[in-house]
């Protein structure tokens, strides 16, 4: 039925009061955006309840002390042991060799792009250190398994390659687009007249960089690799994939080719099998906490300098330096002493002896040499090495890209994306998996999105900064650096169990929405905050309501930017399998779901099982990883372009 | 003029992205002696001024042509080094930009870049170079403080003094009181003063009164030209050209 009504204008508005049906309507807007805002700090504190509702009990049974510095992790042994020293150990050795692996790297690309790149190659590097950071981490553990761990073994002759090393290695890798982008942007922002005012003097343009430049940027950077390391310790499927899992603390402790075991490849594996309720279901738990509680302090600290820095820049130059000007200098000699420690370490450890004495034959003529050198050859030198360091990270982005796609286009057919899977996967095709990643990834940014969304206009448009705004961003960073494999064991103990959804293709969705909302919020955000304050003005001055300006002048030209934040959450979505690990999946279905309640295929876990559990897949194992890769990579390169097709366009 | 040149510049022409801003410039800066470029926002005098240290390099789509010589070496030759050529002649700018490093930092900042190691040597060249930019005594008890937490014009200072460390034979100054109060602009002033008998000065200003107060020579700009050029007393008192004396006399449209 439709009704006709005849509106007939009234334009006498001097004589007409606001309705207040109408004052109802706003506020009743406001407090949904307000539910929406206020969402992420429930899930933060759903988080914390129910991982302690499940862990406390090993700390009461164990104790704090014997659970953190046991040296024995046994969960399954007839007296089990649950100390998870050697896991907490392996984690940060991990992490180390990470990020020694990926700063001098990242550092020296991040000056490439800001300081040398001309605007052509800036156009190709950006956008490649973009896609590197859109690769699944399951893709880089595969990866990591079929390529880097082989080239351990073969290398360095040892009996495997599931190591310290190729776990540092594959981690390095992940955290460098973090790293660079950061640490990038934080170059960038040095003030132009510092450049000038150094060239000005006859300094070099290297000079420049590195006496100026690069200690002006120095807390930016430190951000960066904070958050780099936030990003190694909460990585589960690439490091369970080619660390070996070994719980024992290396021995001697320096020993890069012993196989380790992280706090999130023990989730990864042993949460799978554990009975509900037992007192290694518990113990699993309490690992979760102490993981979380890491990287909650690490990624609190990053998001605290990259504030008091955004804050200091707003106030003009006369911010007090965030790392005292006494404490530089031996900050800065205690990283050398780092950088210089692992790479004796790993000359005399692992490295072929030819390789070793090439590599300190040249460090010591440099050593030496280094202050007879001219400014031009330091110059030259260093640029070269600058540009080596970009050209390696490009070299990355480009093999594992190659690898995948040559190795996996043979296995390409039409029957491989439209039958399901036989023979555990060896043969048939992946059409279950596609499918179910689909549903999952659609749902989970259904659900995302509305939530994100109506919180960030919450944050933007409806409050001044306050101590609930701070309370609500804090929730959502909390939410951003909390690792995917605690997300997975939150859905698991929350929606599975405590809900009893079970395993459920709904329960897969709304872990990863949990997961991804921290972005839809951020990058929403970011977009509104892009809309200039006085196009608000207009429309207010003109008698609009909050939400008649919000709705029609501030949302409507905020939508590119909202959609690129949302295609890359898709994105990330569709590559995760920690989080739908013991929440949705199952492998080797035949059939699609017939409801949100039935468990699903998803290609990350397909990919997962068929390189670690099922031999000889190797044809679809790496038709799996092409898949995956071209359905993500194509995401990132959707939305990348989508950003800078309105970035050229609002620049007009 | 009948002073030794130091620079000279001949029928230079300077475009940024194809458009022009500077038109056919000829003039001689005499030496140890304060020349002021003065004229109207956007006629090319700061532009004028970083082609003197190469500056301009740094920015993209710049053509030069035109001859601009330095000591009687065009700067522009290839071979020039443009490190060498920036120690010889030193900028200070429009706005105070010290390093976010301290006091003592900033002034030794020159030094250490051209290859001064020995301590002893810095000590005696910060000091010197603070105590030449009248600095010295208000420093001297804090040189390890973060160089931003000085005032505007103790900033400016510090960076005249961080110019002055390198030794040029000439220093450029790009405006160098527009940020800074009156009593900081005075103290900077009477430094130019006595800069002057070691530095050959080149200052940029829009301030006729300060052209007046401390230059020796003045050259009149005008969208990319130099109209006219001079001894300072001459050019503000009896101008040849009628565009000068408007601009002189206020009567500007």
């Amino acid at each position: 039925m439709v009704q006709f009504t005849k509106n007939i204008p009234d334009l006498s508005i001097a004589s007409k009061r606001p309705a207040l049906s109408s004052l109802i309507k706003e506020q009743a807007i406001k407090t949904v955006f307000f539910i929406t805002a206020f969402f992420a700090v429930i899930v933060v504190i759903f988080i914390l309840l129910f991982l302690l509702r499940d862990g406390y009990a090993i700390f009461v049974d164990v104790g704090i002390i014997p659970f953190l510095f046991g040296t024995t992790w046994a969960p399954t042994a007839v007296e089990p042991l649950y100390g998870i020293l050697p896991l907490i150990v392996g984690t940060l050795l991990v992490t180390l060799g990470a990020i020694v692996f990926a700063v001098p790297l990242s550092i020296g690309c991040a000056i490439y792009v800001s300081e040398l790149a001309s605007t052509r190659v800036k156009n190709v590097l950006k956008p490649a250190i973009e896609l590197l950071a859109g690769i699944p981490s399951v893709v880089y553990g595969f990866f990591g398994l079929v390529v880097l761990t082989d080239f351990i073994r073969v290398t360095f002759d040892v009996p495997s390659g599931e190591t310290w090393l190729a776990a540092s290695i594959l981690l390095g890798i992940m955290a460098l687009p973090t790293i660079i982008s950061v640490s990038e942007d934080a170059i960038s922002a040095v003030p132009h007249e510092f450049r000038e005012g150094s060239l000005a003097i006859g300094a070099t343009r290297w000079q420049t960089i590195s006496r100026v430049l690069v200690p002006a940027a120095l807390s930016g950077i430190a951000a960066a690799i904070i958050l780099g390391i936030g990003r190694a310790i909460g990585e589960t499927m690439a490091v369970l994939m080619v660390a070996g899992n070994a719980a024992v603390i290396p021995e001697p402790i320096w020993n890069v080719l012993s196989p380790v075991r992280t706090l999130t490849a023990t989730l990864g594996i042993e949460m799978g099998e554990v009975s509900v309720g037992s007192q290694h279901y518990n113990a699993l738990f309490g690992i979760a906490i102490v993981l979380l509680v890491i990287t909650l302090i690490i990624n609190l600290a990053a998001v605290a300098i990259l504030h008091r820095l955004k804050e200091g820049q707003a106030a003009g130059s006369h911010q007090k330096p965030l790392i005292p000007l006494t404490l530089k200098e031996p900050l800065v000699r205690i990283v050398k002493l780092l950088l210089g420690a692992s790479l004796v370490i790993f000359l005399f450890f692992a490295a072929p002896w030819y390789f070793a004495a090439l590599i300190l034959f040249v460090l010591g003529a440099l050593y030496f040499g280094w202050d007879h050198l001219s400014q031009k050859y330091v110059e030259k030198i260093s640029f070269g090495i600058v540009a080596a360091a970009a050209f390696i990270v490009l070299a990355i982005l480009v093999i594992i890209l190659g690898y995948i796609v040559i190795k996996g286009l043979p296995a390409i057919s039409w029957e491989f994306l439209t039958q399901p899977p036989k023979d555990l996967g060896r043969a048939g095709g992946i059409y279950p998996a596609i499918v179910g990643t689909l549903y999952l990834v659609a749902g989970a940014i259904l659900i995302a999105l509305p939530l994100g969304v109506g919180a960030a206009i919450y944050l933007v448009e409806y409050t001044r900064e306050g101590r609930i705004t701070r309370l609500i961003r804090n929730g959502v960073d909390l939410l951003n650096g909390t690792p995917s494999i605690v997300f997975g064991l939150f859905g698991f103990a929350f929606i599975v169990l405590y809900l009893t959804v079970g395993v459920s293709l709904l329960a897969g969705q709304v872990t990863l929405a949990l997961m991804i909302l921290p972005t839809v919020i951020r990058t929403t955000e970011e977009s509104l905050k892009n809309i200039p304050p006085s196009l608000r003005e207009g429309s207010l001055a003109l008698g609009a309501t909050r939400w008649q300006t919000i709705s029609k002048v501030v949302i409507p030209p905020a939508v590119p930017g909202i959609v690129t934040g949302a295609i890359l959450c898709i994105g990330r979505a569709a590559g995760e399998t920690a989080p739908i690990m013991f929440t949705a999946v199952v492998f080797s279905s035949r059939f699609l779901p017939d409801s949100v309640f039935d468990p699903v295929m998803a290609l990350p876990y397909h990919l997962f099982i068929l390189a670690t559990n099922v031999p000889g897949a190797s044809a679809n194992m790496y038709g799996t990883a092409l898949v995956l890769l071209i359905l993500v990579v194509g995401m990132y390169a959707v939305a990348i372009t989508v950003r800078h097709h309105f970035q050229k366009k609002s620049r007009g | 003029m009948s002073e030794s040149a130091i620079i000279t510049t001949n029928n230079v022409n300077l475009w940024y992205n194809g458009k022009q801003a500077l038109e056919s410039v000829s003039m001689k800066i005499p030496k140890n002696k304060v020349t002021a470029l003065i004229g109207p926002s956007g006629c090319g005098k700061s532009t004028l001024l970083r082609c003197f240290n190469r500056l301009n390099d740094l920015i993209d789509h710049v053509k030069i042509t035109g001859e601009i010589t330095l000591d009687d070496k065009n700067i522009h030759e290839s071979g020039t080094d443009v490190v060498m050529l920036r120690k010889k002649v030193g900028m200070v700018f429009q706005k105070p930009n010290p390093f976010p490093k301290s006091i003592y930092e900033n002034v030794a900042y020159g030094p250490r870049v051209h290859g001064l190691k020995n301590n002893n040597q810095l000590d005696a060249i910060v000091e010197q170079s603070l105590r030449h930019a009248a600095l010295w005594d208000e420093v001297k008890d804090r040189l390890n403080d973060s160089a931003l937490g000085l005032s505007g014009g103790q900033q400016q200072r510090l960076c005249i003094a961080r110019t002055l460390a390198v030794e040029p034979e000439v220093i450029l100054m790009d405006e160098p009181c527009s940020a800074l109060d009156p009593i900081a602009t005075a103290k900077i002033e009477n430094l130019i003063d006595l800069l002057k008998q070691d530095y050959t000065v080149i200052i940029v200003t829009h301030n006729m009164q300060q052209a007046a107060r401390v230059s020796d020579f003045t050259g009149f700009m005008y969208l990319g030209k130099l109209i006219e050029c001079g001894k300072t007393v001459q050019i503000f008192e009896h101008p040849k050209e009628e565009l000068t004396e408007n601009y002189i006399t206020g009567r500007f449209g």
